[in-house]
């Protein structure tokens, strides 16, 4: 469930003859028009692969997740774990149906292409870790099958990006953010992952926009940031 | 029925055979308090001098084809439900062996006979009308002795409610039932059927068929010759993984066949032609009506025990699956899901546990645990689901507070990081230090002393590229989850 939230700094709840509701449907409608356009990049479209690219801390995991979270609700979704780490309570945060999500661990690359291949010849939506070592001809026909069996996909790349032509829609982390933890005090709160979509997927364009997640299954997708925001740690 | 133990386990050793829960034990593990059913932790707890071996049912379906020859030798139609458990239609053959004492007894028999002084084999029959009375009559019979129910009705009235779990599940309904003083299924049994048909649907309805000694509701149709699916081979097969492979695909080509008339089965004979013209052939039965993954199995484990034992001389020439008792009971499209792709999804996931093994592919649930790796419950995805060791619904106060990390290590991992009067500035990551640029913390966690467990503190550090929890314990740094 992606839901459409307000921005809350700036903005003066207290003006006199103005409800809370009209003032927030005034402030939200350019907002919207805008996210809407956006958010369209955090679905995964069957017979696409989506690439999330970015360092191990970045929020790609949790991103990864979050992407079956709709197809879960209709059939079975699997995540396809090189590392043995993912976490499926992150997953159930994010909207996985948790009795629809499946998780297979493959740590050898020489297995991994024929596990995924088996795996796209049923599964509507997968979220696949790529070993570092798996072989360029492997991903091309793994991604010409998702095509021809209509399969929704993410891969996350363990070591560089996939080989060019393979991936529809391209996302990668330039950077992360958090804010609630102060110096021992507070929690994690809310995280700013700011990507950048490139590919057929985002119409041949790069384009920059801000994913905001607090922990639940809403995420707030903020269009057009400046890319600097990101690497800085808000305390 | 038939207990059995892995055949490879040595035979003067104490044995305890596991999934999530206790399958199967020998004599002493028994003795030390150990119960079939039970968690494996409890098990090994009560009998840590027992040997630890993983269930494997394809073994044991292979040992278990000479104990349902033996039976077929003596009744033709044996149906197989699972290695350990047949049932026998015995109206014929009563006729034949002059009752149903004599006919029992010469099972046993043959039986104690095949063993011939080996571990691991004890012969349960019993004897009533239906299987799911069958069942527990054999559950209920002593060593060498058959169980003849001659009062159906009243034997299951005797029963506890725990007995339905086996046949349909449904354990929050039984707990309800015991809520509410119903305690065996004579008490359930006297309940009106439709009251307990709209305040439970139609699991209310099955659990007083069953405890009124009318068994599960299979509604046979005609089946139309073209159902029956086959595979004939010139050069016969004689690997075991083409014929696994034959025996998948025509599984799967045969549930598809069904699937198309809205029916599934709950009976199969698979039939196979050997090498030599011989031919031979077994019939297969479940409760629910066959999904993929469970015919395929099936039928893997009898072609595996064929070819194992040399019933088919000269290689399989011929595989044909014909399927009995079709149902459209198992087979109801669900209105917000989508059935095919659910059927479809099983199917690769199936292909998955065939390559990368059963440990591979999992669920998960949520339980109580403080850490995040505590608060997940793994088990195999197919199987029925482990029962949670910790209350998810109780307060755990102390717990690592949300979000949860996307990546944790089955195991914490030592890390290194750099501490100034208590405050944490910087960590290593691979081969460079990252600053600490904030952090929250530390909560600490009270270790079970008396499980020799220590007191820790947790952290989250924030970095330019991520965040980490991590555990200090003893003065050492351990990374226990990932906001990946």
């Amino acid at each position: 469930m992606v839901e459409k939230s307000l921005p809350s700094n700036g903005v003066s709840l207290g003006i006199d003859g103005v409800s809370k509701a009209e003032l927030a449907a005034d402030i939200a409608a350019p907002l919207q028009s805008l996210e809407g356009h956006d958010e369209g990049l955090l679905r995964l479209r069957p017979g696409h692969v989506t690439e999330l690219v970015g360092v191990t801390g970045a929020g790609l995991t949790r991103l990864g997740l979050r992407l079956l979270a709709s197809h879960s609700h209709r059939a079975p979704v699997v995540a396809l774990d090189t590392r043995g780490w993912i976490s499926p309570e992150a997953a159930w945060e994010t909207g996985v149906m948790p009795e629809r999500l499946v998780i297979v661990r493959c740590d050898d690359p020489v297995i991994w292409p024929k596990v995924l291949a088996a795996l796209l010849e049923g599964v509507a939506a997968v979220y696949a870790e790529v070993p570092a070592k798996a072989r360029e001809r492997d991903l091309r026909r793994l991604a010409a099958l998702a095509r021809a069996r209509r399969v929704a996909v993410a891969m996350r790349p363990m070591g560089d990006g996939l080989p060019s032509g393979i991936a529809h829609l391209r996302l990668r982390a330039l950077g992360v953010t958090w804010e609630g933890a102060d110096r021992g005090h507070g929690k994690l709160k809310k995280r700013r992952l700011v990507l950048e979509a490139s590919g057929k997927g985002a119409s041949g364009m790069r384009r920059r926009f801000e994913v905001e997640d607090e922990g639940t299954n809403a995420v707030r997708v903020v269009s057009d940031v400046v890319v600097d925001q990101a690497g800085r740690a808000v305390g | 029925m038939w207990s059995l133990t892995r055949p490879d386990a040595l035979s003067d050793e104490p044995v305890l055979i596991v999934d999530d829960r206790v399958t199967g034990a020998t004599r002493e593990v028994l003795e030390a308090g150990v119960s079939l059913g039970m968690l494996r932790r409890e098990a090994e707890a009560l009998a840590p001098f027992a040997r630890v071996m993983v269930r494997d049912l394809g073994e044991e379906a292979l040992r278990f084809e000479e104990v349902a020859g033996v039976i077929e030798a003596l009744v033709p139609r044996v149906e197989v439900v699972a290695p350990g458990l047949v049932f026998v239609p015995l109206s014929g053959a009563v006729r034949f062996y002059g009752g149903e004492e004599p006919l029992a007894v010469r099972i046993i028999e043959e039986l104690e006979g095949l063993m011939n002084g080996r571990r691991g084999g004890e012969a349960l029959v019993g004897i009533a009308d239906g299987p799911f009375a069958a069942r527990w009559a054999a559950a209920t019979a002593d060593r060498g002795t058959p169980h003849i129910v001659d009062d159906t009705i009243w034997f299951l009235s005797t029963l506890d409610l725990s007995a339905l779990r086996e046949a349909m599940g449904g354990d929050e309904m039984i707990d309800t039932f015991r809520w509410l003083g119903i305690v065996t299924l004579g008490d359930l049994s006297r309940l009106p059927r439709e009251t307990l048909a709209s305040r439970f649907g139609n699991h209310g309805l099955v659990a007083h068929r069953l405890a009124s000694g009318e068994d599960r509701h299979v509604e046979p149709r005609e089946i139309p010759p073209h159902f029956e699916v086959s595979m004939t081979f010139e050069d016969p097969l004689v690997s075991l993984d083409s014929v696994a492979f034959a025996g998948r695909t025509l599984s799967e080509r045969l549930l598809k066949k069904l699937r198309a008339s809205g029916v599934a089965p709950h009976t199969v004979v698979i039939r196979v032609e050997a090498g030599d013209g011989s031919s031979r052939e077994r019939v297969w039965r479940s409760i629910d009506p066959f999904t993929e993954k469970d015919l395929s199995d099936r039928v893997w484990w009898q072609l595996r025990a064929w070819v194992e034992t040399a019933g088919v001389p000269r290689g399989i020439a011929g595989i044909g699956i014909e399927p009995h008792d079709l149902s459209g009971g198992g087979r109801q499209l669900g209105l917000l899901s989508d059935e095919s792709s659910i059927l479809d999804a099983e199917r690769a996931l199936a292909r998955a546990q065939a390559l990368l093994g059963p440990d591979q592919v999992l669920q998960a649930r949520i339980q109580g645990g403080r850490m995040p790796g505590e608060r997940v419950s793994w088990s195999r995805w197919g199987e029925q689901p482990a029962k949670e060791e910790r209350d998810p619904a109780a307060p755990w106060p102390g717990t690592t507070p949300g979000p949860a990390p996307a990546l944790v290590p089955p195991d914490v991992k030592p890390i290194e990081v750099d501490w100034d009067a208590g405050m944490p500035t910087r960590v290593r990551l691979g081969s460079r230090w990252e600053p600490v640029l904030t952090w929250s913390g530390p909560w600490r966690l009270l270790g079970r002393w008396w499980a020799g467990e220590q007191d820790a503190d947790r952290y989250q550090l924030v970095t330019s590229v991520g965040a980490f929890l991590c555990v200090v314990s003893d003065g050492r740094a351990y990374l226990a989850g990932v906001y990946d």
